[in-house]
């Protein structure tokens, strides 16, 4: 089995009092685009600094591709590209000119620069805005431009720090097909998001972090299996929606029941059989029940049944 | 990735050229090209440099004296612009690099620190070859109106140079200071305040004619040589010290940052032996290094400061490039961080010095001194007294480092108590004799806690018992902390031997 890209390896960091990260362990393969969730405060930011190699950890330690950020900062910084979720470009320089600092920076020389400039420029979706300032880019196309420079040394993992905050949906769309591109060339994607559905259609697997400790990790599939004991059900009538909500909450095997307006969402921790007799109970209790049936647990789902919300 | 060919970025002559030199420098240039500021900034100063003309040459006496106030002018101009606008630029451009996360994003990049603060250098340097490029027909016609001879032209002009290098490391490594946000708004008051003052001062030297003055007389002067080189060094090792500070600040935490400043300690007294033996007659040697080494004692206690605070184990990152070879890696155990060889090194220090004394204060002194009396045997005592104060409150602010967490904030939280607890050496005793006693005219053993008197007193030579008592405490204290030491050492024995572990292993 080959190296994981990413290893997180018993990772802890307090600042002051508080615990940001506390026995962070998990691991990334190769050619996947991991999702990195958690509630504000969680340790997202911190746990992706110290992979970055900007911060250093109280104990534990980081690998990329082997190299651990602590021993061979140097070696792990070739190989990875780290989008922060602040971006100021340098004022006075139109966007190949920001590209080709950055380029030189990397140790880019010659036609090997040049070439390396347009061909991301053009990945990125910046061919027409070459001779643009790059602090007038909107927020789309700057990030665009981050994203861009981050690409510039041809790293094999990208830490992506909530790169859709403050998008449009528009350039949401097109920065999540952007990614979907960059994983489809074989480069391994860490990003982090509050925008939850994205993260649930970009990403292979996902990490839960909440109160800097790991709550659940694999793919979106295992997460799915996992929760499915708890399944989550939808129904919706017409007529009274406080009738539905005086039904549900005295069924058996029926929790968390949310009703709004007329459609409710429960979790039943019955089989198909019982979930069958629900239905029935429910026609014969009286309710228009026009809808009913399992809502797949989405990445929304996953994360709310994992987390209590809790921040530090 | 996609080709896209139609983009205007050509590898023309620009391109191949800068290929060649710093890419912060390429980037500054590319920037102001196209910035206002730097363009009203350079029209300005050409606007003060006619206006300074045209004010000199209307008052119209002889050639001579028009020429040298038109050089005064000229270089009064210069002054605030090297001194205070170069560097400024420096420190803000710095700071909003800081402040962005930029530089974050340069040093995930593969530039070293040290490349940073160079090509800011750079950056600067051009611009300091800009301002003179303004200022040249002044200058120029000032020599032509033969007011200033050539060599005063160019003696101002080099050090206008090194000042100004100075003037913007110190503005680089104080925008650094902005990595901790605490220290923005005092980095930021330091900075406008010392360069506002310095810049002052120097426009008011240069404008007064001292200055012109002076370079004449220095320039005729036997001394030129050991003055120049003299004045020179100093800036240059600045410069170093400064470059190696702002290093310091751009590194992984991890990454060594103890190293450059120990070898520097080091070769600081070595540079000065060498100033001495090549500058200096053998008439004054003797007291030429005795003053030296007294010099070489506070720089020592300032390193050490900083040396014997520091986290004491070896980071995983140094550690796993400790030499393999056990021999190599024994020598450079006093070099690599770690508060215990910190104080290894500060030994190590005590002991060239000591060698320097052997070599130059062993040899027979005239039978009256340069002023009649012991003058270098005065400065070794005052030395060997400051060294033994040096081990002894080092030993206390070990004590106290080793009950403070082992972080960064424990490091600083050392820094800043260790001054403290001098101060309060100093005052307690004054305390007691202005509250008890009702007097504080004389030294008394209470005083033994206050390094300066105590210092003054061992220097003049009056007490012999004072002097062997601070010297015993001092030994003691440093023999007491052996042990850490040698812990030091081995630590560094213990990684090196993990190295070669591991190549067997590979």
């Amino acid at each position: 089995m080959s190296v994981p890209i990413l290893e997180v390896d018993q990772l802890c960091r307090s600042y002051g009092k508080v615990r940001a990260v506390a026995d962070l362990s998990f691991a990334m393969q190769r050619g996947q685009i991991t999702g990195f969730v958690g509630p504000n405060g969680a340790g997202k930011t911190t746990t992706m600094r110290i992979a970055a190699t900007l911060d250093i950890p109280d104990s534990g330690d980081v690998r990329i591709d082997g190299v651990s950020v602590l021993v061979e900062p140097r070696r792990a910084r070739q190989r990875i590209g780290y989008m922060s979720d602040q971006f100021h470009p340098y004022p006075n320089l139109d966007v190949m000119e920001y590209l080709d600092f950055f380029a030189r920076a990397q140790g880019l020389r010659g036609h090997r620069r040049l070439q390396t400039v347009r061909s991301v420029a053009g990945f990125c979706g910046l061919d027409t805005f070459t001779d643009r300032p790059a602090t007038g880019l909107s927020k789309g196309m700057g990030q665009r431009l981050h994203l861009a420079k981050t690409l510039l040394h041809d790293p094999q993992l990208l830490i992506l720090d909530e790169p859709a905050a403050g998008l449009d949906p528009r350039a949401r769309i097109e920065f999540r097909a952007l990614l979907k591109e960059l994983a489809a060339t074989g480069k391994s994607i860490l990003i982090s998001s509050h925008i939850l559905p994205e993260l649930g259609e970009t990403c292979d697997s996902v990490v839960v972090l909440e109160k800097g400790r790991r709550i659940v990790a694999g793919t979106i599939a295992e997460m799915q299996r996992s929760v499915a004991g708890q399944q989550s059900v939808q129904m919706r009538v017409l007529g009274d929606g406080d009738a539905l909500l005086r039904f549900l909450i005295v069924q058996p095997e029926v929790a968390d029941v949310a009703v709004d307006d007329r459609r409710a969402r429960f979790a039943f921790a019955g089989d198909d059989e019982g979930l069958a007799q629900l239905l029935a109970r429910a026609i014969a209790a009286g309710l228009a029940v026009v809808e009913f049936g399992r809502a797949e647990a989405d990445l929304e789902a996953i994360f709310l049944s994992t987390t209590k919300g809790n921040l530090q | 990735m996609s080709d896209a060919t139609t983009m205007p970025l050509g590898l023309g002559l620009w391109g191949r050229l800068s290929d060649r030199l710093n890419p912060i420098l390429v980037r500054e240039l590319q920037q102001a090209v196209k910035g206002r500021v730097f363009l009203v900034t350079v029209l300005l100063a050409l606007l003060a440099e006619v206006v300074v003309a045209v004010t000199v040459t209307s008052e119209w006496r002889n050639t001579a004296s028009i020429g040298r106030n038109a050089f005064s002018a000229g270089l009064a101009t210069l002054a605030p612009l090297l001194l205070f606008v170069v560097p400024m630029q420096a420190y803000l451009a710095m700071t909003s690099e800081l402040k962005g996360g930029v530089i974050e994003q340069l040093l995930l990049s593969e530039l070293r620190p040290l490349r940073i603060v160079e090509g800011k250098l750079a950056a600067a340097m051009v611009q300091f070859v800009l301002y003179l490029a303004v200022a040249a027909p002044l200058l120029t016609t000032s020599y032509v109106l033969r007011g200033v001879d050539l060599p005063t032209i160019l003696f101002c002009l080099c050090f206008a140079m090194v000042f100004c290098v100075a003037a913007t490391t110190f503005a680089i490594a104080a925008a650094l200071q902005g990595t901790f946000p605490a220290m923005r708004p005092v980095a930021m008051l330091g900075m406008a305040f010392g360069l506002g003052v310095g810049s002052l001062s120097m426009v008011g030297y240069i404008g007064s004619g001292e200055c012109l003055r002076d370079v004449g007389w220095l320039l005729r002067s036997p001394d030129f040589w050991p003055m120049t080189t003299a004045m020179v060094l100093a800036c240059l090792l600045g410069i170093v010290l400064l470059a190696l500070v702002a290093q310091a600040f751009l590194a992984h935490a991890f990454e060594n940052r103890s190293t450059g400043f120990r070898v520097f300690l080091l070769a600081v007294p070595l540079v000065l032996l060498g100033w001495i033996l090549v500058m200096q007659g053998t008439s004054i040697r003797r007291e030429a290094v005795a003053v030296g080494a007294m010099q070489m004692a506070v720089l020592a206690a300032v390193f050490l400061l900083f040396m014997v605070t520091e986290l004491r184990d070896l980071s995983p990152r140094v550690r796993a490039h400790v030499p393999r070879h056990p021999l190599l890696a024994l020598l450079v155990a006093p070099l690599l961080p770690g508060r215990d060889r910190g104080l290894l090194c500060g030994v190590l220090y005590a002991l060239l010095i000591g060698c320097l004394g052997a070599l130059f204060y062993s040899s027979p002194p005239p039978s009256t001194g340069m002023l009649g009396w012991d003058f270098a045997g005065a400065f070794w005592r005052a030395t060997w007294v400051a060294f033994a104060y040096m081990f002894f409150f080092y030993g206390l602010v070990r004590a106290l480092r080793s009950r403070l967490p082992e972080t960064l904030g424990g490091n600083h939280a050392a820094r800043f108590l260790a001054p403290l607890l001098v101060l309060l050496g100093i005052v307690l005793p004054l305390l007691f004799d202005g509250l008890v006693r009702g007097r504080v005219d004389d030294w008394h053993v209470g005083h033994l806690l206050n390094p300066f008197w105590t210092i003054g007193i061992a220097a003049e030579g009056r007490r012999d018992d004072v002097r062997t008592l601070v010297l015993l405490v001092g030994g003691l204290v440093l023999l007491l902390q052996a042990p850490a030491m040698v812990r030091g050492i081995r630590e560094v024995l213990a990684a090196s031997a993990a190295r070669r572990r591991g190549s067997k292993a590979a």
